[in-house]
């Protein structure tokens, strides 16, 4: 059972061994001197991997051998171009080759959205265009209508709609988490002496949508601190993109959102970083990987396809390594539009606060796929809590309805990553009376709370 | 039977602000016959455009009914052709579209081309040939009532009605048009019902005068037969006696019987040519 | 005489675009003064009026290219919002057309019809969005249903306006010539009420422009309003702006496509 150490990711046991960040072009010796694509090179990674167990493994082995000679064996042990040509080979016939994915211009979607300059996707068989949407309710309606088969969401959200909350009732079916962490509490500069939630009575906070772990997080982080987020602030909903602009224009005092826009604000000189949503809860899921799950009935394959290059998206991106190169990938106006610097300095956790500091903080923002039950179990409770939901909810059965996490630990071995071996975990907060949340009593977890509003 | 017959027509129109319904004028009762020149003068008022209006099919009267070589009127239609007072061509369409659209409505079979010809025939009729393209707001009001009483005659109707055609031109060209008017008349010897204030035009263009009195509640007072013969002209109309006759009398009436004629059962006089009787159910005073 | 008549015209009409120019001048001048440099932190303030002319440039020398899905030329932007517009403005307007002249035929149904569209013209067409995303399910369509909303009002007004005034004489001519109701609406009612009608189609379109370009924000895919939203994100002010002008200037062609039509189907009585 992971404890408070294991902070970057609750499974923590698929990294063999901590790694050095390195440039992509040192990490992957080729056999060919020609330029790789992405693909190849990850290709390449794979294999080295199988072979070597680590990075480190494999450059001792070269030291000893000598670049050639360790390049000549490993080929006769693995024929390294076979695999690459392996790697294109289909899972089950695809049943729908041409997809459209959704996804909001925020770190958190960073594996859908490298995915298709990376070449994630085509790897599997895929041909992949993502699709950007200007806010969460247009991304409901997109992947309620059937206009994009798969889409980026914020974890609360396929249950809020499996269950009906928040639209009709479309059951949908979560296979993977996005990224863990990588949020902040962002303020104005003007509030540069704020302590806690006392001094923020008052504020105008907001968050990107109602169905978010931003309002949840935000209304915890101020329940805690004895201010009654529902009658002493105010939380609007405003699509990340507009965030920076509307804390600029004096509309904000502050928000609870999603990377790059707090390092934006820090960026243009309007704001400041509070506080990291990691220092709330350590490996909090935020963004998701979602579809209709009639999508996914009608079309296993190309499903299991998609399923594949999210999760070996994620795994590429959890390494530190890759992080500056996937800045670059996913930094242009067709991804995220945004200065390929500040990506950088949220993908990399090497970035200036807005107080004057340089901050160091590796997993800012992480990648890990597993959805865990228990997490969708803690979104229920705060549902509940809120409002959102009301009457009995039978929180285990929506979680393992929507959360797949026996099928991601299935995708996960067959790519190669170890997965946790149980599908529910006690979290741990840093903050709060509470500080483990057990997820065979929620009940007793939300009655337990003194702000709340049922 | 005559050819056009109007019935004892009454006509009113409703109160306003609660007070009973006015009505314009009643029983009006006379007949005209195929190829009559038949016109109605009277004050303002006295419901003669209201007659008129009622015969084209218009309006509807409240009592009583038209009836049009056996048949009685209800709806407006070709056989009836109007000539307008305020000469009522399209302002979108030249001369020669405003008259095809009529033609081509009384004759849907014929083709483009004896169309064309047809309505070039009506344009050099009318004096109008070489304006054929221009639009009617480049046209002076004499013109503009040429293209008018070319379009009606164009249609062939069986009856031709003539609402104050020359009031809106000016007198110097009316006397002009009134003589074409009747040339044309002449020619294809249409039945005409005309209304107007002009009284020499009257004596000048009809064969019958029909008088009306003073509205509301207007009768038909008088009609008088205009012995004059044909082919008349102004120059020499002047002259006749008696046109200065019946000229003095309608003068007369206009003045001062107009108004105490409500309550007279209506006559009809003939003047004969020569001499002055009037008839002797005639009441004076 | 004329001759001395034209020339003067001809100076007022060269005085009037003097001033004109000189209003610009004055403009562009007091933009430059306004925008200054940094102030403090890496806020780039508003951008003066070399840094958007130089933006702008740029995005019409390459106007046609393909990025990927969410970044296109403004060219292939455009093409996308004048396209939706075209759809929606075009149904809407045949149907305004087409109500509005049975409206002003038949003033009783007029004075029936009237409180509904008294009630619904005012209502912003972006309002409408949400109602019409739930119910088409698709953003596409919605899209083209909020140009429809707002390109349907003011035709309608004016025709039925238009039919209503259309003077008696025209009408007395049409039935004594007892013509079809197809030849009626189309040589004289039609004709007769053209002016009114584009002068409702005229205002139409450019609520319509208006509105594409905000629906096109809260829907994105592809699409000037898009182009701006995206643009935003990023704050880059000056796309934003040289965008703005391109909208403004599409608006202006649009405006003066119908005022050219309005003078041709005017006529004097």
């Amino acid at each position: 059972m992971p404890g408070c150490d294991d902070i970057a990711n609750p499974a923590g046991e698929f990294l063999v061994a901590q790694e050095q960040p390195q440039s992509p072009e040192s990490k992957f010796p080729t056999n060919s001197q020609s330029a790789e694509s992405p693909l190849e090179r990850v290709v390449e990674y794979s294999v080295n991997r199988a072979i070597f167990g680590s990075e480190l493994g494999r450059r001792e082995f070269v030291r000893l051998a000598g670049a050639g000679a360790a390049a000549a064996i490993v080929n006769s042990i693995f024929p390294l171009a076979a695999a690459k040509a392996l790697a294109q080979e289909k899972t089950g016939p695809i049943e729908k080759k041409q997809l459209r994915v959704g996804f909001i211009p925020i770190t958190c979607a960073t594996p859908i959205i490298m995915a298709e300059p990376m070449g994630f996707y085509k790897k599997y068989g895929l041909d992949v265009q993502v699709h950007k949407a200007s806010g969460w309710a247009m991304i409901r309606d997109l992947s309620i209508n059937g206009e994009t088969d798969a889409t980026h969401m914020l974890t609360p959200m396929p249950l809020a709609f499996t269950m009906g909350v928040g639209s009709q009732a479309v059951p949908f079916v979560m296979p993977a988490v996005e990224n863990i962490n990588g949020q902040a509490i962002t303020l104005a500069l003007k509030h540069k002496g704020i302590k806690g939630p006392q001094d923020m009575k008052g504020f105008k906070f907001a968050v990107p949508f109602d169905y978010s772990i931003h309002n949840f997080l935000l209304r915890y982080y101020l329940a805690e601190g004895g201010v009654d987020p529902e009658k002493e602030v105010q939380i609007r909903v405003i699509p990340p993109p507009e965030m920076v602009a509307n804390l600029q224009a004096g509309n904000l005092d502050g928000y609870l959102g999603p990377d790059p826009f707090n390092q934006r604000a820090v960026h243009e000189g309007i704001g400041f970083i509070f506080m990291l949503s990691k220092e709330l809860w350590p490996g909090h899921p935020c963004c998701a990987f979602a579809a209709r799950k009639d999508f996914a009935e009608k079309y296993p394959n190309t499903f299991q396809a998609l399923f594949k290059s999210i999760v070996e998206a994620t795994q590429y991106a959890h390494s530190p390594g890759n992080r500056k190169e996937i800045a670059k990938a996913i930094s242009p106006r067709n991804f995220l539009n945004q200065p390929v610097e500040v990506v950088e300095q949220v993908l990399t956790g090497e970035f200036p606060d807005g107080l004057g500091n340089i901050r160091k903080v590796p997993d800012r923002i992480d990648f890990d796929p597993f959805p865990w039950h228990s997490m969708a179990i803690w979104i229920l409770t705060q549902m509940k809590r809120w409002g959102y939901i009301k009457g009995d909810v039978d929180y285990k059965k929506i979680a393992e309805e929507v959360y797949l996490a026996s099928g991601c630990r299935e995708v996960m071995k067959s790519l190669g990553y170890k997965a946790p071996a149980t599908n529910s975990t006690n979290h741990n907060f840093l903050y709060g009376k509470t500080k483990v949340f057990d997820p065979l009593k929620p009940e007793e977890y939300v009655k337990s709370f003194a702000i709340r509003k049922t | 039977m005559a050819f056009l017959e109007i019935e004892k027509v009454s006509k009113y129109f409703p109160g306003s602000n609660g007070k009973g319904a006015i009505c314009v004028f009643k029983d009006v009762h006379f007949h005209i016959e195929k190829g009559e020149f038949v016109t109605m003068v009277g004050h303002s008022g006295c419901g003669k455009t209201t007659l008129l209006n009622i015969i084209a099919g218009f309006e509807t009267p409240n009592e009583g009914g038209i009836v049009l070589d056996g048949k009685e009127i209800t709806d407006p239609g070709l056989d009836r052709m109007v000539v307008f007072q305020n000469f009522a061509l399209m302002p979108w369409m030249t001369v020669r579209d405003n008259i095809r659209i009529a033609v081509r409505a009384a004759y849907r079979q014929w083709d483009r081309r004896r169309v064309g010809e047809y309505v070039q025939q009506y344009i050099n009729m009318v004096g109008l040939a070489g304006s054929e393209d221009k639009k009617p707001a480049a046209l002076s009001g004499g013109m503009r009532q040429r293209v008018g009483l070319a379009r009606a005659f164009a249609v062939q109707p069986k009856v031709l009605l003539l609402d104050e055609p020359f009031a809106q031109i000016d007198a110097l060209t009316r006397g002009v048009i009134q003589e074409e008017l009747i040339r044309m008349w002449m020619a294809t010897k249409n039945t005409v019902f005309m209304v107007t204030h002009d009284v020499d035009e009257a004596i000048l263009l009809s064969d019958k005068i029909a008088l009306m009195s003073d509205g509301p509640e207007a009768r038909l007072a008088e009609m008088i037969e205009i012995g004059i013969p044909r082919p008349r002209s102004r120059e020499t109309l002047i002259e006749n006696p008696d046109f200065t006759r019946i000229r003095k009398h309608v003068l007369n009436f206009l003045v001062e019987r107009s108004r105490r004629v409500q309550s007279e059962p209506q006559i009809s006089s003939a003047l004969s040519p020569v001499g002055s009787q009037f008839s002797s159910t005639e009441v004076t005073g | 005489m004329n001759g001395t008549v034209h020339f003067a015209k001809v100076k007022e009409r060269q005085k009037a675009w003097l001033i004109s120019l000189l209003f610009l001048l004055i403009f562009l001048c007091f933009w430059q003064l306004i925008t200054r440099p940094s102030t403090g932190g890496k806020t780039e303030g508003l951008p003066g009026p070399f840094a958007v002319a130089q933006r702008a440039w740029e995005m019409v020398s390459d106007p046609f290219y393909d990025r990927g899905a969410n970044d296109k030329g403004i060219g292939v932007q455009l093409l996308h919002s004048l396209g939706r517009l075209a759809v929606g403005y075009t149904a809407a307007s045949l149907l305004a057309i087409f109500l509005g002249v049975v409206l002003g035929l038949y003033p009783t149904l007029y004075r029936a019809v009237n409180p509904y569209i008294q009630i619904l013209k005012p209502i912003s067409p972006l309002a409408w969005m949400p109602l019409f995303l739930y119910t088409v399910k698709n953003s596409a369509w919605a899209a083209v249903m909020v140009v429809f909303m707002s390109s349907i009002w003011p035709t309608l007004a004016n025709t039925a306006f238009g039919v209503i005034s259309i003077k008696r004489d025209y009408l007395n001519v049409s039935s004594l010539l007892q013509l079809s109701w197809l030849s009626r609406f189309f040589k004289v009612i039609l004709p007769a009420a053209a002016p009114a009608i584009v002068a409702g189609l005229r205002i139409s379109i450019g609520g319509a422009w208006i509105a594409i370009v905000a629906a096109e924000m809260l829907i994105g895919g592809t699409g000037i309003g898009y182009f701006v939203w995206n643009e935003w994100n990023n704050l880059q002010l000056t796309s934003v702006i040289s965008a703005i002008l391109t909208i403004g200037g599409v608006g202006v062609l649009l405006d003066a496509g119908f005022a050219r039509l309005a003078k041709n189907l005017s006529y004097t009585e």
